[in-house]
């Protein structure tokens, strides 16, 4: 089928070209091999793909539809993928699109998280999400849970901070794939391994850039390992830090901070978990290049890192207050100020700060630390730090 | 007798299934399920205002600016009940008007030519319309192209889309400068190119019953007059009938006084009666006695007993609670506004769907078309007299103590948020969908919802593909993400909403 090219002329040519050259090519570029060969190999024969969706606000498939390299519709024929069940994109309804889903799927999607309180809160052909999910993943060679609330359970799995009815804080028992929160295990358990031996491959994010869907799935398919941090995130996404990227961040250390969202100056005052949040969409940026959050004056909300939503709440305090770090950002920030070096007084602040910390550590491998409740307080996050400090730049 | 179940509907935003009842060949009886619940409404309690504003954003990713901007107005109308807040600034009621007036086009862009299209396509019906086959044709290509340039728009002032998070309590944190407005209004300019000339539409429509496609006249506009003409053809005037009422809670404010081009109020009986928002809130009530939530958990959203979820409560069938106005089903969304306001470009509905105010599955897919047209000159003119260097943001405090309704009115139909805020905390939150008005559940006197009581009549063809059952379900666009909620605590409250002060940029509640 032919591909009608753009108005800006993004053809899948343009699309492997852009690939290696555009701004975010540190990140981008290191794939261009793999992607480009994964896409020759896709383009082989069909890759069966079911996308599936919980309790989800469809939020990442608009994410998705977003996408410019390669777009949806460019993924989907040039590179031979069927999206063989997609409950907001597919022609069919009803029994023949049940039929019409791959049941051993190349690609198990999952988007939205899996009530496990409450089965019948997400249903499909009145069958539970979570039958669905817990019957299809070991079938399928890769298993990708497609933003927060599939990776981690996200926002249906916030705080139901008054004990407003008695199933508990998490009001439908909302999991995401294999982490609840912060914490293992999820819907699937701690050792799962989808048929290519990878355990689920998390995008976090409120939604994540459709760039990680669309590079992850790309990438995968030509059988490269991906290299995963410890919340089983893709590394080249996740890894860098908001704060690192961020325009704002001359003004963070001099020390100048916003009142108020939209303010000239460091938002950190106003909420801002950029220093907390790993994610490369300030060098990424969004809708084709257009913006990010921190561009527009939003504070970054943390929507990348497992544990939103509570964990940054309430989102418009600066994180210091919720005593969650136990360092005083604005001391520090001022420090750097008073070091007269700005370099010095930036490292200062970083270290201080648990700057770069890492959640991203750990090599991919879950299956003995995995067991273990990660529940790791962010003070001991905060010691990790310590000797954790000094990213390699 | 013959029970026929559509499970997943598909093509709609959320999980939804239809349950039938069909006597020789004809619909006897509906039920409309809606199939997620997540809880909204008691993870909203306990936290801050600004914070529900983020929270309920996310309640859904296709209307995630309506909830922003919702519950926005509603946190706001208590501060200003409460005395502690004088309204955000009129440029920020500008650009609100102006953002959410891109997000219809994009919204409307979406369902029309990827989520109802199709249904006219032929690949999925057979009617020789291939420009909207699904991901293949290029008429849906063409139109995902250009939502990205919507999309791009709203990430100017947001930050990025879906999801942007500069819409706030207070206004809209956003810093644009004259070129950021430049940017976004030449992204329009692309995307009315493409859609094309308004008063091309009588000659479109001729070519396209004659069978013939001029670019020139508009890539867009002739892939959707193809859908109006392809769903007249099938039969769609005499599918999905309603009952003929309306409401709207009205949007787009003329920046020099309160006329809204959309108007506020219901149209009942054949004729419009505009609202204040004390009138509309008055007049609400939820039903919850098919809903899976206790029986117990129904009544006026500003004081009601909140639903406990009992998820196997006998004869409940739906997580959506039935709402009602002074007991009535109103139907929401495009033909709502435009059947209020009295638009009818083009005499389209009068002269193809049987009549201006008449609410049938054609005439919900015609309202929208005519609607993109009405909408993207109004967002031009927001954006000439948007002054990016007047303040979008005002001072909101914490700590007060009051009750809001924030009334707002996104593609979909009427929205309604309400919240009571104690000492800065939220300690009763509720929200009131368009998607529940139209595909809500029965009420307590057994009154079936706008969708089923437009299904029952209707005849099914092949009961193996009941297609034009789902030609109705989604000429409402359905979106379910946001419709299934419960709210919060224990025990009742009583209304204590007052009229916004008077004067002043202080018109953000009542307006």
């Amino acid at each position: 089928m032919a591909i009608r090219s753009s108005d800006s002329g993004q053809t899948r040519r343009n699309f492997l070209k852009l690939a290696g050259t555009m701004s975010a090519g540190a990140v981008v570029s290191r794939h261009t091999g793999e992607i480009a060969q994964a896409l020759q190999q896709a383009t082989d024969g069909p890759i069966e793909v079911a996308w599936l969706q919980g309790q989800s606000c469809s939020g990442c498939t608009i994410s998705l539809l977003q996408g410019q390299y390669p777009t949806l519709e460019e993924t989907l024929s040039e590179f031979r993928m069927e999206l063989t069940f997609h409950p907001t994109l597919m022609a069919e309804h009803g029994e023949a699109a049940i039929e019409s889903m791959s049941k051993s799927p190349d690609v198990l999607v999952l988007e939205g998280s899996v009530p496990t309180e409450i089965p019948s809160a997400a249903t499909v052909a009145e069958k539970p999400i979570y039958d669905w999910v817990t019957e299809l993943a070991p079938e399928a060679e890769y298993v990708i849970g497609v933003g927060n609330c599939a990776a981690f359970g996200g926002w249906p799995a916030a705080e139901n901070k008054r004990g407003l009815h008695e199933l508990g804080e998490n009001v439908t028992g909302a999991k995401g794939l294999q982490f609840e929160q912060r914490s293992q295990p999820g819907v699937l358990g701690p050792d799962f391994k989808a048929g290519s031996g990878h355990p689920v491959i998390n995008l976090g994010g409120c939604p994540p850039h459709p760039d990680y869907v669309l590079l992850t799935i790309a990438t995968v398919l030509n059988g490269h390992e991906p290299d995963l941090d410890r919340y089983q995130r893709p590394k080249p996404f996740y890894e860098p830090l908001v704060h690192d990227n961020c325009k704002w961040r001359g003004y963070f250390d001099r020390g100048e901070f916003a009142d108020k969202p939209g303010e000239e100056g460091c938002l950190y005052k106003v909420g801002c978990a950029g220093p907390y949040t790993n994610c490369d969409d300030q060098t990424r940026l969004w809708n084709d290049g257009t913006s990010v959050c921190l561009n527009v004056g939003a504070p970054c909300i943390g929507c990348m890192e497992p544990g939103f939503w509570d964990r940054f709440q309430p989102l418009d305090k600066e994180v210091e207050q919720q005593n969650i770090f136990g360092v005083d950002v604005e001391t520090a920030g001022l420090a750097a100020v008073g070091a007269g070096v700005v370099g010095i007084g930036a490292h200062a602040a970083r270290k201080a700060m648990g700057y770069g910390t890492s959640e991203q550590d750990g090599d991919g491998d879950q299956s003995e630390s995995a067991v273990e409740e990660r529940t790791a307080s962010d003070a001991d996050q905060q010691s990790d730090t310590e000797t954790g400090a000094d990213k390699p730049e | 007798m013959v029970e026929v179940k559509i499970d997943p509907t598909t093509r709609i935003e959320g999980h939804h299934g239809m349950e039938l009842e069909v006597e020789d060949g004809q619909i006897t009886e509906a039920r409309s399920t809606m199939k997620m619940f997540r809880g909204a409404e008691i993870i909203t309690v306990g936290r801050s205002p600004r914070d529900a504003a983020q929270l309920t954003g996310k309640v859904c990713g296709v209307c995630f600016i309506c909830h922003r901007i919702g519950s926005s107005r509603a946190t706001e109308d208590a501060a200003i009940n409460a005395g502690a807040f004088d309204g955000i600034p009129e440029h920020a009621k500008i650009l609100r008007d102006a953002v959410e007036g891109i997000f219809f086009l994009w919204n409307h862009a979406i369902h029309l030519f990827a989520l109802v299209g199709p249904d006219y396509s032929d690949a999925v019906a057979d009617t020789g319309f291939e420009r909207l086959d699904p991901l293949e044709g290029e008429g849906y290509q063409g139109a995902l192209e250009n939502q990205r340039k919507l999309m791009q728009a709203l990430a100017e002032f947001g930050g990025r889309a879906p999801h942007p998070l500069a819409f706030v309590p207070g206004g809209v944190a956003t810093n644009p400068d004259v070129s950021t407005v430049q940017t976004v209004k030449s992204r329009l300019r692309e995307v009315s190119n493409w859609l094309g000339p308004t008063d091309a539409v009588p000659e479109v429509l001729e070519n396209v019953q004659n069978g013939e496609f001029d670019p020139e006249l508009g890539e867009g506009l002739h892939d959707v007059v193809s859908i109006l003409v392809a769903a007249a053809r099938e039969g769609a005037a005499d599918l999905g009938s309603g009952p003929n009422r309306y409401y709207s809670n009205g949007l787009f404010r003329e920046p020099e006084s309160d006329e809204r081009i959309f108007k506020r109020g219901v149209y009942r009986d054949g004729s419009a009666e505009l609202m204040t928002k004390d009138e509309i809130v008055e007049a609400i009530s939820e039903h919850t006695e098919y809903s899976y939530y206790t029986d117990d958990s129904g009544g006026p959203p500003t004081e009601a007993k909140p639903p406990d979820p009992d998820p196997n409560k006998e004869g409940a069938y739906s997580w959506g609670k039935a709402p009602r106005f002074e007991g009535q089903t109103m139907e929401v969304g495009p033909l709502a506004r435009l059947t209020i306001s009295g638009y009818d470009p083009f005499d389209l509905r009068a002269n193809l769907g049987g009549g201006s105010d008449e609410s049938n599955t054609l005439n919900r897919l015609i309202a929208r078309a005519q609607e993109v047209l009405i909408v993207r000159d109004r967002v031009l003119d927001l954006l000439d007299a948007f002054d990016p260097s007047e303040p979008l943001m005002a001072d909101f405090p914490d700590d007060y103590t009051g009750k809001g309704v924030g009334l707002w009115e996104p593609s979909r139909g009427t929205l309604s948020h309400y919240v009571d805020v104690e000492n800065g905390e939220i300690e009763r939150y509720q929200i009131i969908t368009p998607t529940l008005w139209n595909i809500g559940p029965r009420d307590g006197e057994g009154n079936p919802s706008i969708i089923e009581g437009a299904i029952v009549g209707d005849e099914v063809a092949d009961i193996e593909n009941p297609i034009n059952v789902m030609r109705t379900v989604r000429s409402f666009d359905p979106c379910l993400a946001c419709s299934v909620h419960v709210d919060s605590p224990e025990g009742s409250y009583e209304t204590e909403l007052k009229p916004a002060s008077p004067g002043g940029m202080t018109d953000v509640g009542d307006d």
